[in-house]
């Protein structure tokens, strides 16, 4: 189990496009992944573009990103790091 | 003639026959499936999936070179298909409650539906369409039945619907809708963006309509000013043809202004600029066809949250919108709040009178940090274009001085820790009070530019409070008085040689830009719909002409004569 937390920055938060691109990346790896909103407690299957938009995570919310796997270290490295790139709204 | 309200999403106007579009509608199974049955359940299951699949694949290959942007609706469908939490639910209804799969996938799809309708975010309950438009699809797939959708009409048409999913908008026959009518949808749905992107007239949110009209009815549809009109006599008919003609003509004239490079018959060339707030996509996207920002409003960045923006933050957004506008000018104004514009993230005293009070300048001069926190993040971004900076509620030769003092203390700061910033940035102010603009010849001296905030100016000039209905009718814009010291506000920073600007609505008007290029105006910033107007005026109007006019204007009485004064002599320009 490996967790990171992240600050999404984008304007758009995690919807739409984002999202797509989020879960795009998500399923590249074998993990288990789960996205947790710090503010709510609420926490999903980071591979479902559905519970990810119900999710709401919006511009400047806490993420927390955690995975369990053989994969878990470097999932959660590039989702975080997609999160702080802004999905090039920035 | 009766006639029923609608949002008008995508303007213009349509007159026809109506086709009521219903799209395909489905009853699920009843009962449970027996258990030895489970396994061939989930094979037809997944092969209408696939079926789904190879649907929506052919729709993103068939967009890919006309236009990816509607592809991407579809690439989101196939992510909706293949949901791991939704597949997951749904064959365990199969599997382990022996639900048959259509009314598995209905529930489930139902419940997510459901679920995001339920949130906050207008965006997000957008998304629940699309999760209506994939079950329909998964579900017509396992009713082996084919698509029926918009692509292919056999005459022009009125579609009217309940709905219409982004899948019937994308693939619509676009040569053959005259306009779309819809009973549910808002303006940020895709139904909208996709009939303005075809620029096709749309009406949506009209309650009951596909029960009220009859297939072949002809309607008339005025996507201008949001009505439908359900039994036309042959005379309304007749004359809404003509005004869908003159709308069109109109338009598509206007549109080859857009990059028209602004200069008069008579050769001088007027800087055509934007006025932009958010930074958005589409504000940027401006950068195509204008000459720079001659405004750029940074109040909203500091609107609907409970901290102010940090440095960093209002960095990357400076710096975004100066990339987007390579080495053009872009004018970004200090916070402008106070007044009609208050803030979550500042607690602000109530005043008496807020547009005489604590604002503006006046505002950041009180609130050091939050203000130099400003500063700072225009300064670091201003290496990556050409920024000018410029002060609105500018009242005297002493806030000048202030705030300059305090771009100083920025500067020495970002020295000190060794931050780059641009020396070429120029500083300016805004003229929207009065005594400021009698102080020209002065300023013209103390400053690189000026922009005249024609709205606070008339508030200002003419003692109306802007926010008042009461006393609207006293808020004269095209009072002579405006034009007077605009002019003589101008004079001075021609004579320098220094840059003068208006980036007010008047900026934006054909009818007051006019006697503004007249005044000796070079540089005029306005929103974005503005901008062929403004250039189909200036493409038209000699200076000399402009100048006469002017003249004209400033020595007529009444605010009312000037406008019928403007519209006789500008009749053929607008």
């Amino acid at each position: 189990m490996y967790t990171k937390t992240a600050t999404v920055k984008n304007e758009t938060g995690l919807h739409a496009r984002p999202a797509s691109e989020f879960i795009a990346c998500a399923k590249q790896f074998k993990s288990k992944l789960l996205i947790k909103l710090l503010s709510s407690g609420e926490e999903v299957n980071a591979k479902s573009i559905v519970m990810l938009l119900s999710l709401g995570a919006g511009q400047g919310e806490l993420v927390q990103i955690s995975a369990d796997g053989e994969d878990e270290t470097q999932a959660v490295d590039t989702l975080v790091d997609l999160i702080h790139s802004g999905f090039g709204e920035l | 003639m009766t006639s029923l309200q609608g949002n008008p999403v995508s303007n213009g106007i349509g007159v026809g026959p109506v086709i009521i579009y219903e799209p395909f509608s489905w009853e699920t199974s009843q009962g449970e499936i027996s258990p030895d049955e489970t396994e061939d359940m989930v094979l037809r299951y997944q092969q209408a999936k696939q079926k789904a699949k190879k649907e929506l694949e052919r729709m993103i290959e068939a967009f890919s070179t006309t236009d990816p942007e509607k592809g991407k609706i579809f690439t989101a469908h196939l992510d909706v298909l293949f949901d791991e939490v939704m597949e997951e639910e749904i064959l365990g209804l199969i599997q382990d409650d022996l639900t048959p799969p259509d009314r598995a996938v209905d529930e489930i799809y139902g419940a997510y539906i459901h679920l995001l309708e339920k949130t906050k975010d207008p965006l997000i309950r957008e998304r629940a369409a699309d999760l209506r438009d994939v079950r329909s699809r998964l579900l017509r797939c396992w009713a082996g039945k084919e698509e029926k959708n918009l692509s292919s009409l056999p005459k022009p048409v009125v579609v009217v619907a309940k709905d219409l999913f982004p899948s019937d908008t994308a693939t619509l026959d676009r040569e053959k809708v005259l306009a779309i009518v819809t009973e549910v949808g808002g303006a940020t749905s895709h139904s909208a963006i996709i009939a303005r992107s075809f620029e096709i007239p749309a009406l949506l949110g009209v309650a009951g309509i596909t029960e009220r009209l009859q297939e072949d009815q002809t309607v008339i549809v005025d996507a201008v000013e949001g009505r439908l009109y359900c039994d036309p006599t042959p005379q309304e008919i007749e004359q809404y043809s003509r005004r869908r003609e003159e709308y069109l003509l109109h338009m598509s004239q206007v549109k080859k202004y857009l990059n028209v490079e602004p200069v008069t018959p008579d050769g001088r060339r007027i800087e055509v600029e934007l006025n932009i707030a958010c930074a958005t996509p589409q504000e940027l996207a401006g950068a195509a066809y204008t000459d720079g920002v001659g405004l750029f409003r940074t109040e909203f960045l500091y609107m609907g949250r409970d901290r102010l923006p940090t440095e960093e933050e209002q960095f990357q957004v400076y710096r975004k919108v100066l990339e987007a506008f390579q080495g053009r000018p872009v004018t970004l104004r200090t916070l402008d709040i106070g007044g009609d514009k208050k803030l979550d993230c500042l607690a602000l005293p109530k005043e008496e009178n807020p547009f005489l009070g604590n604002r503006a300048l006046r505002l950041c001069l009180s609130h050091p940090q939050m203000f130099k926190t400003q500063l700072r993040a225009a300064l670091r971004a201003s290496v990556y274009g050409n920024l000018w900076m410029m002060f609105p509620m500018v009242s005297s030769m002493e806030d000048i001085h202030q705030a300059k003092a305090a771009v100083q203390e920025a500067k020495n700061e970002l020295e000190m820790e060794g931050i780059p910033y641009s020396e070429d940035m120029k500083l300016g102010v805004m003229i929207e009070i009065p005594a400021i603009a009698l102080m020209a010849d002065q300023i013209a001296k103390e400053v690189d530019f000026a922009s005249i905030g024609s709205n606070d100016l008339c508030q200002y000039l003419t003692a109306t409070d802007r926010m008042n209905p009461a006393v609207a009718e006293y808020y004269r814009s095209f009072h002579p008085a405006m034009f007077r010291l605009i002019g003589y506000a101008a004079q001075p920073f021609l004579s320098e040689g220094k840059e003068i600007g208006v980036c007010g609505e008047m900026g934006g008007d054909p009818l007051s830009a006019a006697v503004l290029i007249g005044l000796g105006i070079t540089r005029l910033s306005m929103g974005a719909s503005s901008v062929p107007h403004i250039k189909k005026l200036i493409t038209g109007l000699s200076y000399e002409r402009a100048k006469e006019i002017a003249q004209k204007v400033q020595h007529t009485a009444l605010a009312q004569d000037v406008r019928r004064l403007l519209q006789e002599e500008l009749q053929q320009l607008l």
